[in-house]
């Protein structure tokens, strides 16, 4: 793979950075609300709220706040949280691991779940097995994460006690443990889209001609399957695992609410419902380097299966 | 004379007196309380900024008195005042002057003295007009004096609410020194650097903080205050706050056993926790308030005609209010009609008080009366997500439509909410109050006076009610004080600015071996005196 190819990736992500930030600046700016007010709600009287945005900055056209932003942006800041008074800058670096943690986490047990299922399910294609794979993963994928989520709580958690009910431990292995209920059920999730895909493409790949080929030369089942069947079906799914990860990103936000984990989903919402514009500001930004690099790496993984992707 | 006949030594006195001490002495072991462990609480979400002084939210507010210690303290009732960290107070005869003691040997967390300069400095800081939104409730002080261990407060004049407001969480003292010592140039980073690690004088100070995960409190070993078996308070060793935002996963962790006590119960679930022999589920009397509030301007924000402004249209909506039937539908009984716009936890609330009976003929009547003999149609805001606005206003919906009220529900996040009402654009919204000082002052202000809020940007305004509130921040005399806020209180019902519905408790479930935990009506948690027992 060539080099040249990765670094006009990591060029073209560029504008995109400045686009979202000049979008995401004016779209927090231009909704109802502010962040003082929300925060002292009843209370605050005018005058200090107007004293509270004027420290803030917040009184000045957006045109100069806009400045400063991009200002400090270029020197690596991302400015202070408005409600929790910290630098946002940190509070990314505490939160963002743990959510990164789940987020991979799930995709491997999401992996790890789909792909034996899915070959098993196009080996026996059409059989009550396939029937059964397809029925369950459809069930999955048709019911909400929140209510999955508490399912799994209720039963494995409080009745069984084999799990701990939300948190996220203090060490590697604790946090292994903390997070299965979590990862599990975005994993579930994660499955539930792969198997489909993942099934039709192994079918297909199958009845292809190189396959018979390699089946005529004598080679054993496994082989084929892993050598053959399993990466050029893979294709399509890598693309698909690509996209699903940048949504388990910033779709943990309701795992993460109903599971206690301090993540980055949570730090949003709590941000956008506060009008915590540093912090909305920042995270976008982090999700959208985030997003890019996992795309980045999905087409790197793409085009080392399917070299002629490259050449494009 | 019967005195001196008891006194006389006879054997059958003797035995008695023999067996009364015994039995005080098996009082007392069953009273003696556990000391020790730690106890894990859930929270609803996280504090912000520990600072008493600049915080903003409930979030700190009802953590901060475990940090800080103030001089005077609520009672558990919420009602009054009693000693903190001053011994004494005393009220010069013009009420112009209260003097302060402070109790001897009494110490920060770390070990230093708390002088009476700590003292000075923190009330000059608190009532600083240039920090934050609580310094208005110190606004009658005009200068502080301190030496030895007497704080001298010269007021602007007689505050009835002064004793209150130092009973409140922004009056906390804080250690003048390490506050300077804390990086920053200015206060306000300052204050920023010393509440990542604040040290205070309450029963617990700060020994860890996850944001958004867990906070943890160590006993303070210098805390002054003695428990029931004569050494210090706190008993617990340890407490640590986690932050489970889910209310279904916050239950289903304190049924687990995983943590001892749990906050924000929803009503709906609170017959079903009362059920559970393993848990103590609390309904602690509170200051909150539930209320419709309307808007009482002639014209609306876009100019349209508004028939809220005339009283007997808001009355109707009063009358045409089944607050019974709400209490089951909205909060599964679990809560109290209102006849005042303050809760009756608040200092000066008048039992007096009739409020408005459901009664739809006078509602129609009223309506009618005021031109409107085809019904009205009105609009509330409602915070979008919130279970109980919908639930509330739904069931408005249907007592109102009955009357020819039509009501439109409009939702919007709270932010959005936030703006639009401090806008005055709005004709109603679902409001809810609770108070953080031990005095009716604070509610009065903001729901009755015009003030800078246009009375909770209602824009009623009654100079009567005015100039008896005016009055009742100086009057010093507490029976005279009762009767002013008789009448406040019956000039707002009668004007019905807003829609009274009713008061809600706060809901803590706790493991049974949890004690003397008290959650008072401002919303503090009080952990000083709480065990866990074996």
């Amino acid at each position: 793979m060539q080099t040249s190819y990765v670094l006009r990736r990591l060029l073209q992500i560029i504008p995109l950075f400045v686009a979202v930030m000049v979008l995401v600046f004016l779209m927090v700016h231009l909704i109802p609300g502010d962040p003082v007010s929300t925060l002292l709600g009843d209370r605050a009287t005018p005058d200090i709220v107007a004293r509270a945005n004027k420290e803030l900055g917040l009184d000045r056209p957006l045109i100069v706040q806009f400045g400063l932003f991009a200002e400090n942006l270029v020197r690596g800041n991302l400015g202070d949280s408005i409600n929790l008074k910290i630098p946002v800058l940190r509070l990314i670096a505490e939160r963002l691991p743990i959510t990164l943690f789940l987020t991979v986490y799930a995709a491997i047990l999401g992996v790890l779940m789909a792909v034996p299922l899915a070959i098993l399910a196009a080996v026996r294609r059409n059989t009550w097995i396939d029937a059964l794979i397809r029925a369950v993963f459809q069930v999955g994928l048709s019911l909400p994460v929140f209510y999955v989520a508490l399912q799994l709580l209720t039963l494995l958690g409080a009745r069984l006690g084999w799990f701990p009910i939300g948190g996220y431990g203090d060490t590697f292995g604790d946090h292994l443990y903390h997070l299965f209920l979590p990862a599990l059920t975005l994993g579930l999730n994660l499955a539930a889209v792969l198997v489909r895909t993942l099934r039709n493409s192994v079918i297909e790949v199958l009845t292809a001609e190189y396959v018979e080929f390699a089946r005529a030369k004598g080679l054993r089942t496994r082989v084929v399957m892993l050598r053959h069947v399993l990466r050029n079906a893979l294709i399509s799914s890598v693309t698909l695992l690509g996209l699903n990860i940048g949504a388990l990103i910033g779709g943990a936000v309701i795992t993460e609410t109903v599971f206690a984990i301090p993540g980055v989903g949570r730090l949003m919402v709590d941000a956008i419902f506060g009008r915590d514009y540093p912090v909305i500001q920042g995270l976008t930004l982090t999700f959208a380097v985030l997003v890019s690099l996992v795309f980045l790496a999905t087409d790197l993984i793409h085009a080392r299966l399917d070299p002629r992707t490259e050449h494009r | 004379m019967k005195r001196l006949t008891m006194l006389k030594a006879t054997p059958k006195s003797v035995a008695r007196v023999t067996l009364a001490l015994a039995a005080a002495l098996c009082l007392n072991q069953s009273l003696a309380v556990t000391r020790g462990g730690q106890m894990v609480y859930g929270r609803y979400a996280d504090s912000l900024f520990l600072d008493p002084v600049l915080n903003d939210a409930n979030l700190d507010i009802w953590i901060l008195t475990n940090l800080y210690d103030t001089l005077l303290q609520p009672t558990d009732d919420g009602k009054s005042v009693r000693p903190g960290l001053a011994s004494a107070y005393v009220l010069s005869p013009d009420k112009k002057t209260l003097t302060l003691t402070l109790r001897p040997g009494i110490k920060f967390a770390d070990g230093s003295p708390i002088l009476a300069s700590d003292v000075k400095w923190s009330l000059d800081r608190a009532r600083d007009p240039n920090n934050g939104a609580w310094n208005g409730l110190l606004d009658s002080i005009a200068s502080v004096a301190a030496s030895g261990n007497t704080i001298t407060l010269n007021l602007k004049h007689p505050d009835p609410s002064l004793t209150a407001a130092l009973a409140t969480f922004n009056a906390a003292i804080m250690p003048q020194k390490l506050f300077n010592a804390a990086p920053g140039k200015t206060d306000a980073d300052k204050a920023k650097a010393f509440a990542e690690k604040p040290i205070g004088s309450g029963p617990f100070v700060l020994s860890e903080w996850k944001r958004g995960s867990y906070m943890v409190l160590k006993r303070n070993p210098y805390y002054w205050k003695k428990g029931e078996d004569g050494k210090a308070l706190p008993y617990l060793d340890t407490l640590r706050f986690e932050i489970i935002p889910d209310d279904s996963t916050r239950i289903l962790k304190l049924q687990a056993g995983e943590i001892q006590g749990a906050e924000f119960i929803p009503l709906s679930r609170v017959a079903e926790l009362k059920a559970n022999s393993k848990l103590n589920m609390l309904l602690f009397p509170s200051t909150k308030v539930n209320d419709i509030i309307m808007n009482n301007r002639p014209k609306l924000k876009d100019g349209t005609p508004n028939p809220l402004s005339d009283v007997r249209v808001r009355q109707a909506i009063n009358y045409a209010t089944d607050k019974t039937a709400l209490i089951q539908l909205v909060t599964f009984g679990n809560g109290k009609p209102m006849n005042s716009f303050m809760s009756s936890a608040t200092p000066l609330f008048d039992k007096g008080q009739k409020g408005y009976p459901y009664d739809l003929n006078k509602a129609k009547a009223l309506l009618s009366a005021a031109g409107y003999k085809n019904g009205i149609d009105v609009t509330s805001m409602a915070t979008s997500g919130s279970a109980d606005d919908q639930a509330l206003l739904t069931a408005l919906q249907q007592m109102w439509g009955a009357a020819g009220i039509r009501l439109k529900i409009e939702q919007l996040d709270t932010a959005t909410k936030t703006a639009r009402y401090r806008a005055n654009d709005f004709q109603m919204r679902t409001g809810a109050w609770t108070d953080d000082i031990a005095d009716p002052s604070e509610i009065t202000g903001y729901y009755a006076v015009f003030g800078a809020t246009e009375a909770a940007h209602t824009g009623f305004k009654n100079d009567t009610l005015e100039k008896l509130f005016d009055q009742s921040q100086q009057e010093v005399s507490a029976v005279k004080r009762i009767g002013l806020y008789r009448q406040i209180q019956t000039l707002y019902a009668n004007a019905a600015p807003t829609v009274f519905l009713f008061e809600t408790p706060y809901p803590v479930a706790l493991a049974k071996n949890v004690k003397g935990f008290v959650q008072i009506p401002l919303g503090y948690n009080i952990f000083e005196r709480t065990s866990l027992e074996k």
